[in-house]
């Protein structure tokens, strides 16, 4: 390898400059969707994105199920009604403004997409006649089949066809160049937002975006306890390149954070601990209501949630008695009594009535357009299961009519894993937001993954169109373009390109450096928080950045975005810290335990931001959102009197 | 066996993720393009590029969506590779129990 010479020209030193009145940094389902509804408002866009647009991003290469669509012509659940269960379900620590966004645009968003070319519709007739499908609309339900609200979609279609709408509209698209910081007027901490920059992944050119808004669209934070040296890409669930960015360059601006203090025990990470995500057998998600058999072939039971035995596959998606709708089965979310939906027993009950493992997946006694819609549609259009699973096992000649998957661990799960293994997973923390999911910092807004207890794929589309017309319309009121500052320019430059010079025998690699954050994590952070644990993670990272980081070293663009990705998961994991310190009573919800509780009343949602010298805690009520309809309609009334002149039309 | 007169070294990969078919690669680089974590870098002029990071491959599997003809397989690494059997054979064994 070190023989090879990089096959790109060398561009470091050399300064990009471009303007847009609106710049969408990361180029997902929520920053297409953002740089979309921009464009169309008649602002100048740029999208940034590190990979490659077309299938970047956590949805790029697929999804099957859209969830939350609540004022779909079929919903038998009202966006309220839904959001009032998604808070509850929660004891309040959830997003009321984005999900409320998710469960009233999300049908709007989603016929947008299937303008684009997206596909959401059975339109060939394929499962002509299933439960699961409405012969008019030609919609195809999951989970819930009484009150349908999750949409199966064809995911492979719609990244594609976003990025060619971006095209369409004139957004401007720069692919390959990793933001790197956001500026701020003056480089004040805390300032308005005024561009931001970025380095080309394959050249080294630096970028300066000036703009008169901005929008994160980046990732939730990644591989801040889990890492694998040898297997990085399979470390987490969500592709590799998406660690976080996002908050790490948000949180060096002043910006403000919640529920950064929520960490769950680790569900998927494949680096060889657990099998890649519904390639193993499963019956949550892609593979619900899959049939479960034990290692003699004797079927596993479903039950409600009183415990009420389920006969017929049918039941399984069906509300228990006196239950209005459910909001998820198959196990993998427990959500409260009045939520829950069908699940198998769970294992203990199990091995007490003689089911013996291993476990496995049946798809051959299911209703025949089930075990399709699973094994062909489901699995042939989830994120990273179309080529891996549903090519590969159908080629080696895998037939769902007879053959049966094994499942790893017990029930459903792929693997065990250990109490200090964490993730933020299960609507974790980001950055706090307002009515128009605008941040503390003016002109900068956020959407999908970077919010607070973001979750799908549904929301990310959302918030992102959402973010996107509100970024309009807040560029459109600005007089003119605020000129960056030219010292905070030169102090990213510098930062950014420190490891190009370090040493190339003895510099420190980012795996390595990664692989650091990761053990301290596990050490200081685990499942258990006290002040002294926590306070000693605070001080052995402080050291890694002050010594190991100007002791790394980077060959050439790429290890050098490798490294500034593993920079910002350091910045992650010390906001994480924090977030933990502020914290002092367990909050079960937020999955936060202390052994040092101090007693009082639990606190409710805590924000926390970096003044420059300091970290900031505040308090803020979990129903700081108010009266969701009210203050949506009250911040959308040029949107709802958009869609009636619509429907008019 | 081939007869070996002198040894080299190899980077010990833990995973081969992609493989191609150089027969049916026609060198349009479309898969290096698309792929988000750029794990592959140009190859020799008509050929199929380098798999230069295999090990930061998310098997997302979106280089073998867009090869226009069928060149390239995706395989995870053999650890993560699930098992089937044939139901048939599970309920034989209750019958032998």
């Amino acid at each position: 390898m070190s023989e090879m010479k990089w096959p790109y020209p060398a561009k470091v030193s050399q300064v990009n400059r471009m303007e847009a009145d609106v710049i969408v940094l990361g180029g997902g389902i929520a920053g297409c969707m953002a740089a979309i509804n921009a464009a169309k408002r008649g602002q100048s866009v740029i999208l940034v994105e590190k990979g490659a647009t077309k299938r970047s991003g956590a949805g790029g290469s697929g999804c099957d199920h859209w969830e939350s669509a609540a004022t779909n012509p079929c919903s038998g659940v009202s966006p309220e009604d839904l959001v009032q269960a998604m808070l509850d379900d929660n004891d309040g620590y959830n997003n009321g403004i984005s999900h409320y966004i998710e469960c009233r645009e999300g049908w709007d968003h989603l016929q947008d997409i299937e303008k684009m070319g997206g596909k959401i519709r059975d339109t060939e007739d394929e499962f002509k006649g299933a439960a699961f499908r409405d012969e008019k609309t030609k919609l195809m339900f999951a989970y819930d089949y009484k009150n349908k609200f999750t949409i199966r979609i064809w995911g492979t279609t719609f990244k594609p066809a976003m990025e060619k709408e971006c095209r369409r509209l004139g957004v401007k698209i720069v692919d390959r160049v990793m933001v790197t910081s956001l500026l701020t007027e003056g480089g004040k901490n805390g300032a308005k937002c005024v561009g931001a920059t970025g380095v080309h992944t394959r050249t080294g050119e630096f970028y300066v975006f000036s703009s008169k808004a901005a929008i994160i669209t980046m990732s939730r934070p990644a591989r801040v306890w889990l890492f694998s040296a040898a297997y990085p890409g399979l470390c987490e669930f969500r592709p590799m390149c998406t660690i976080g960015d996002g908050h790490a360059m948000g949180w060096r601006a002043g910006a403000e954070f919640n529920m950064m203090e929520k960490s769950v025990r680790a569900e998927f990470s494949s680096a060889g601990r657990s099998f890649p995500p519904y390639s193993a057998g499963n019956n949550h998600n892609t593979w619900y209501p899959a049939s479960l058999i034990d290692a003699e072939g004797k079927e596993i039971p479903y039950a409600d949630r009183d415990g009420n035995i389920l006969t017929d596959v049918e039941q399984r998606f069906q509300p228990a008695k006196g239950q209005h709708y459910f909001l998820k089965g198959g196990n993998i979310e427990q959500a409260k009594y009045a939520y829950d939906g069908p699940e198998t027993l769970p294992y203990d009950k199990l091995k007490e009535m003689g089911y013996k493992l291993p476990f496995y997946a049946d798809l051959s006694n299911m209703p025949e357009l089930e075990r399709k819609v699973i094994w062909g549609m489901m699995v042939g259009q989830e994120g990273k299961t179309n080529v891996p699973v549903y090519k590969n096992f159908t080629e080696a000649g895998f037939d769902p009519t007879k053959d049966v998957l094994q499942c790893y661990g017990v029930g459903w799960t792929s693997a065990e894993f250990l109490p200090q293994e964490r993730q933020l997973f299960g609507m974790p923390g980001g950055f706090m937001n307002d009515w128009d999911l605008m941040t503390n910092i003016p002109g900068l807004f956020v959407a999908g993954d970077s919010l607070f207890s973001s979750n799908c794929f549904g929301h990310a589309a959302s918030t992102g169109a959402y973010a996107g017309r509100k970024a309009a319309a807040y560029a459109a009121k600005q007089e003119g373009f605020i000129a960056p500052c030219e010292t905070q320019v030169a102090n990213e430059m510098e930062r950014v390109y420190a490891p190009l010079g370090g040493d190339p025998v003895n510099g420190v690699s980012w795996k390595e450096l990664n692989e650091a954050i990761a053990k301290a994590m596990q050490n200081y952070c685990g499942e258990q928080k006290r002040d002294e644990l926590l306070l000693s993670g605070v001080d052995l990272l402080n050291r890694y950045e002050k010594e190991i980081v100007p002791r790394t070293y980077a060959a050439n663009p790429h290890e050098l975005m490798r490294l500034l990705e593993v920079f910002d998961i350091l910045t992650v994991a010390q906001i994480i810290l924090q977030a933990c310190l502020a914290r002092h009573q367990t909050c079960p919800k937020l999955e936060f335990y202390r052994t040092d509780d101090d007693g009082k009343a639990m606190a409710p949602f805590i924000c926390i931001h970096n003044d420059g010298e300091k970290v900031v805690a505040r308090e803020v009520p979990l129903d700081y959102a108010g009266d969701i309809r009210e203050n949506y309609e009250k911040h959308n009334q040029d949107y709802m009197a958009e869609k009636t002149k619509e429907v008019q039309a | 066996m081939k007869e070996i007169k002198e040894f080299g070294f190899r980077q010990t990969p833990p995973a081969t993720p992609l493989r191609f078919n150089a027969e049916k690669c026609i060198g349009c680089n479309r898969c290096m393009e698309v792929c988000m974590i750029d794990v592959m870098t140009p190859g020799e002029k008509g050929g199929h590029p380098v798999v230069s990071y295999p090990d930061e491959c998310w098997y997302c599997g979106c280089c073998v969506m867009e090869c226009p003809t069928g060149a390239i397989s995706l395989h995870h690494p053999l650890m993560n590779q699930t098992r089937w059997v044939e139901k048939a054979s599970l309920l034989k064994n209750r019958k032998e129990n």
